[in-house]
Formats: C-alpha cells, sequence, structure tokens
C-alpha cells in the first residue's frame, strides 16, 4: 500500500435529519455509504477495499448522538454517540460499568473521541470490542430505513465478517439496554499486542447474576470476539454454570466449553491453536473477574 | 460530480474560506492548502498520532478526517500553540528542556495530546499519561522523556493556575 495514498474520490453529502439520510440511502441504493466516525471506513477507502460513490456524512447529525435513561430502567444509545462519550458518561458507569470499561480499553484517546458505537456494531469486524460486551448485556438494536423501523437483538445482528443484517438502503439508529438486574456485573477480557492500539487477537465478555445469597451463578452470559465469523455466545459454557456455585473446577468446566464451542481461525495475528488457548484463558478470567464485581456492594465498597 | 465543496476552517484563531474537493483529508489540507506542516503525516491509519491536531480541544487523527467535516470547528495546530515566538507553551518548553525531542517528528502531536489531556486532568499520574499518549509512536527518544516533560508540564501549569487563583 502506497504510503501517501489519497482517498478515492467521492460525492459528499450531509443530510440534516434522520429522514433525510433514509432519503438519500433510498435515491441510491448500494452506490452510497455512511461515514461515521470514519476509524474504519477511511481506511478501507485508501486501500481501495471499497470506492463508493456517495459518502453520506452523519458527524453533523447530533439526533443520533445521545444517551437516553429509559423509564424502564434502561438506557437508550444512539448509534452517533462516540467511544468518548460512553467511557465518560456517568449514567452508563452507573448501570452498565461493563460497557464503560470496555469503552475506556479501546483505541487511542484520539480514536475513541471519533470512532462511534453504531460504525463499531455495523463495521462487523470480528475483532470489534463492543459486540461480545453488548451481547451479553442483552443489547438491541434499531435499524431504520424509509420502509420503516425494526428492533432485533444484537446478537441476530451479525451475519460473517463485515456482514450483517443492515440493507443498502438501512440506518442503524440506536442501540437499547435492558435495565440491570440487582447483583449482576461483567467483565471483558481482551488480548492483543500493543497496548490499545492493536486490534483484538481474542475478546471475551462475560456478565454474571447472583442469587441473594451471593453463592451461586443465577445467570451467566459469555460472548466471544475474534473467535469464529461472527460474535459468538458460548452458550454451552453459559448454561454449565448457571445454577452453579462458582469453584474453580465450574469456571474450568466453562472455559473447556467455550473452547468446544469458537471457531477461530488461523491469521498471521494468531494461529488457531493460540486462539483456543487464549480463549480458554480469557474466559475463565473473564467469569472469575465478573462474579468478584457482581459480588461487591455497587459503591465498590467505600465509605 | 461535484468536486469543489466551499468549506470555512478557523485554524489557530484565523477563518479561512477555501473549496476543497470533499475526499481531502483535514490533515492534506492542513499541509497542502494552508502551508500548516507541523501536523505529520506518516501512518495515515490511525496508529502513530503524527497527525493529531484538536478539534474544539479534543485531539484526533486529522489523517481519518474529512476537511469538509470540519467546518465551522476550532482547530488548532502546533502553530497555534505558542503564545509569540518568545514565549513558549510550558508543554513545548517542557520537551525541549527535557530531551522529549530528537528529530521531532512525533511532537507536534504528542504536545497537542497532552494539551488536550491536561485540560481534563490536571494533576494525572504517571500511568494516566502512559494511557493518554498510548496512540502516539516516538521512533527516537525511548518514551521515558516524553512521560516525564508531560509530568513537569502539568506541574508546572497547575502551579500557575493555582497562583491565578489567588
Ligand atoms: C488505530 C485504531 C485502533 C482501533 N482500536 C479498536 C479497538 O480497540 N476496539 C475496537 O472495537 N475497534 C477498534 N478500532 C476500529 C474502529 O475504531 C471501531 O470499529 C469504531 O467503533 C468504528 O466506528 P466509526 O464511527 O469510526 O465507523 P466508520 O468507520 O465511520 O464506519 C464503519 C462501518 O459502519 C458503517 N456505519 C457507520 N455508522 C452506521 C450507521 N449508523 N448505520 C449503518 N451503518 C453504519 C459504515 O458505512 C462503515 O461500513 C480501531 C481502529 C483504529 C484505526
Ligand atoms: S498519520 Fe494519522 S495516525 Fe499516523
Ligand atoms: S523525536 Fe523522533 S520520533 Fe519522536
Amino acid at each position: 500500500m502506497g504510503y501517501l495514498r489519497r482517498l478515492p474520490r467521492f460525492e459528499y453529502l450531509a443530510p440534516r435529519s434522520v429522514v433525510a439520510v433514509c432519503d438519500a440511502l433510498a435515491e441510491y441504493p448500494g452506490e452510497a455509504r455512511l461515514l461515521a466516525g470514519g476509524t474504519d471506513l477511511i481506511l478501507q477507502m485508501r486501500r481501495r477495499e471499497v470506492a463508493p460513490r456517495y459518502i453520506i456524512g452523519l458527524k453533523g447529525l447530533s439526533e443520533l448522538a445521545f444517551i437516553r435513561p429509559q423509564e424502564n430502567g434502561g438506557v437508550t444509545i444512539g448509534a452517533m454517540t462516540t467511544v468518548r462519550t460512553i467511557e465518560s458518561s456517568p449514567l452508563i458507569r452507573e448501570r452498565y460499568g461493563l460497557l464503560c470499561r470496555t469503552a475506556a480499553e479501546m483505541g487511542s484517546p484520539e480514536i475513541r473521541q471519533s470512532a462511534t458505537i453504531g460504525g463499531n456494531l455495523a463495521g462487523a469486524l470480528p475483532c470489534a470490542d463492543f459486540p461480545p460486551a453488548l451481547i451479553t448485556l442483552g443489547a438491541q438494536v434499531k435499524l431504520k430505513s424509509q420502509q420503516g423501523e425494526r428492533l432485533l437483538p444484537l446478537e441476530e445482528f451479525f451475519l460473517g465478517p463485515e456482514q450483517t443484517v443492515v440493507g443498502p438502503s438501512d440506518l442503524v439508529t440506536e442501540i437499547q439496554l435492558p435495565a440491570p438486574s440487582p447483583l449482576s456485573d461483567g467483565a471483558y477480557v481482551k488480548f492483543h499486542d500493543r497496548h490499545a492500539m492493536d486490534m483484538t487477537t481474542t475478546g471475551v465478555s462475560a456478565f454474571v447474576t447472583l442469587d441473594q445469597e451471593r453463592r451461586r451463578f443465577c445467570d451467566v452470559k459469555i460472548a466471544l470476539a475474534s473467535s469464529a465469523p461472527t460474535p459468538l455466545r458460548a452458550k454451552n459454557a453459559e448454561a454449565a454454570l448457571r445454577g452453579q456455585a462458582f469453584t474453580e473446577k465450574a469456571v474450568e468446566k466453562a472455559a473447556a466449553l467455550a473452547c468446544q464451542e469458537a471457531q477461530p481461525r488461523s491469521s498471521w495475528r494468531a494461529s488457531r491453536d493460540l486462539r483456543l488457548e487464549l480463549i480458554k484463558s480469557l474466559t475463565k478470567r473473564a467469569i472469575r473477574q465478573a462474579w468478584e464485581k457482581a459480588k461487591a456492594p455497587p459503591d465498590g465498597g467505600r465509605p | 460530480m461535484k468536486h469543489l465543496l466551499p468549506v470555512s476552517l478557523r485554524v489557530n484563531g484565523e477563518p479561512y474560506d477555501l473549496l476543497i474537493p470533499p475526499w481531502r483529508t483535514l490533515l492534506e489540507v492542513l499541509r497542502e492548502n494552508l502551508s500548516l506542516t507541523g501536523a505529520k503525516r506518516s501512518c495515515q491509519e490511525g496508529q502513530c498520532g503524527t497527525c493529531t491536531v484538536l478539534i474544539d480541544r479534543k485531539p484526533i487523527n486529522s489523517c481519518l478526517y474529512l476537511a469538509v467535516e470540519a467546518q465551522d470547528k476550532e482547530i488548532l495546530t502546533i502553530e497555534g500553540l505558542a503564545r509569540s515566538a518568545e514565549v513558549l507553551h510550558p508543554l513545548q518548553r517542557a520537551f525541549a528542556e527535557r530531551g522529549a525531542i530528537q528529530c521531532g517528528f512525533c511532537t507536534p502531536g504528542l504536545i497537542l495530546a497532552a494539551k488536550a489531556f491536561l485540560e481534563e486532568n490536571p494533576n494525572p499520574s504517571e500511568d494516566e499519561i502512559r494511557r493518554a499518549v498510548v496512540g502516539h509512536l516516538c521512533r527516537c527518544t525511548g518514551y521515558f522523556q516524553i512521560i516525564e516533560a508531560i509530568l513537569a508540564a502539568a506541574r508546572e501549569m497547575a502551579g500557575k493556575g493555582a497562583q491565578v487563583g489567588h
């Protein structure tokens, strides 16, 4: 790749509202690409992996940059909300520590300032960090087009590497998170080469809910990044822990099951065998950390 | 195709009215249209931080930012940081005095990132500084002097702030 390479040419549109974005997408079916933070798309365009005729810039769409508490105790996050905003939102920190911590560990401050949650999901890179964390939190995604709106579980959103249910005339508008239950928390643990700046080689998110006595796993959700063509729920591993007391043996068993469920591939970044090793140890670490966090009082035990 | 778009930029307090193609990055426009070559071009992939400038006081990689999208925003490059040629910003002085500059290629990006960071966190720990500049590569200094320079500047700026407050 020539390092002086400029971007391919395109025509630039900056619709002022969500409705106007949907109209623009409908007007140029298959020829327009949405540009959010650009931290994935600009790179892909420079490499000539994509060369859209029209770029629809979303940066000016303040309509989609919000974090809103819902009456049911949940929170809705607009697609154009940046990673930086999520990381520094008191509401997210209080209700979804897992999401806050995941955001804080992504890229550099510069990347987090531009990168959006909508772009992280819609880009559907297998190494993206938000999908596993959001899947374990039970997130739903809302899509909008001229035809109308649909809401679906994030788990059903991904179809393959860089492939999602988002059609050429769809816009991701928001991500909805259910109210957090008491005695629950999670951890996302990832492995990468250069701190924060390299793509995730393997990542595991675990979200656990404890029983009243804080002895057993009442509910467990585990999702993996870079371990299959799409972000993957490790459902057998989850089932093995549900109702169990926290013991090293139970954690070991769940990690072994997660390895069986994963289908990692070999790439220049890591071999399949290395990824399987990573999935095993990261799953254990994620479960242990999630357990400790869920058990601790929400104020962190500080007076 | 419409090739040229009118764009108004505010860079280092100066207004510029430009006609530019939409596929030009902010980095290209700063360097090639405005001759502000302080922001450097290197990886063009968000990895090295040499192109970092501040938009509305926040750091971004200008190699990944379309110039048309900086319309009406306040852009600060290293050229706009010092009050005058004689009075350097405390970060600039600390970098120069503590050996945090060798070839200087990484310096503009690092100083701007540090400036934005110290505004949010005027009393940082060493570890917080490391995390704040994680997006910057330096091939010369070995980073220690850079961390030290930022710490020293933070102390100086915090001291000044306290005096002004009195
Ligand atoms: C140096 C560097 C470090 C990085 N580190 C990390 C990391 O640690 N973890 C991580 O997960 N990622 C990382 N990334 C990847 C990237 O920053 C994230 O995936 C980011 O969240 C993408 O969001 P964006 O707004 O920049 O998306 P864009 O690049 O603007 O868009 C990405 C894709 O999504 C589509 N899209 C965007 N918004 C919408 C929408 N609302 N509706 C429909 N489609 C949409 C675009 O058309 C495009 O195909 C890194 C990238 C770089 C360059
Ligand atoms: S040139 Fe922009 S980050 Fe390297
Ligand atoms: S001083 Fe040369 S790259 Fe940092």
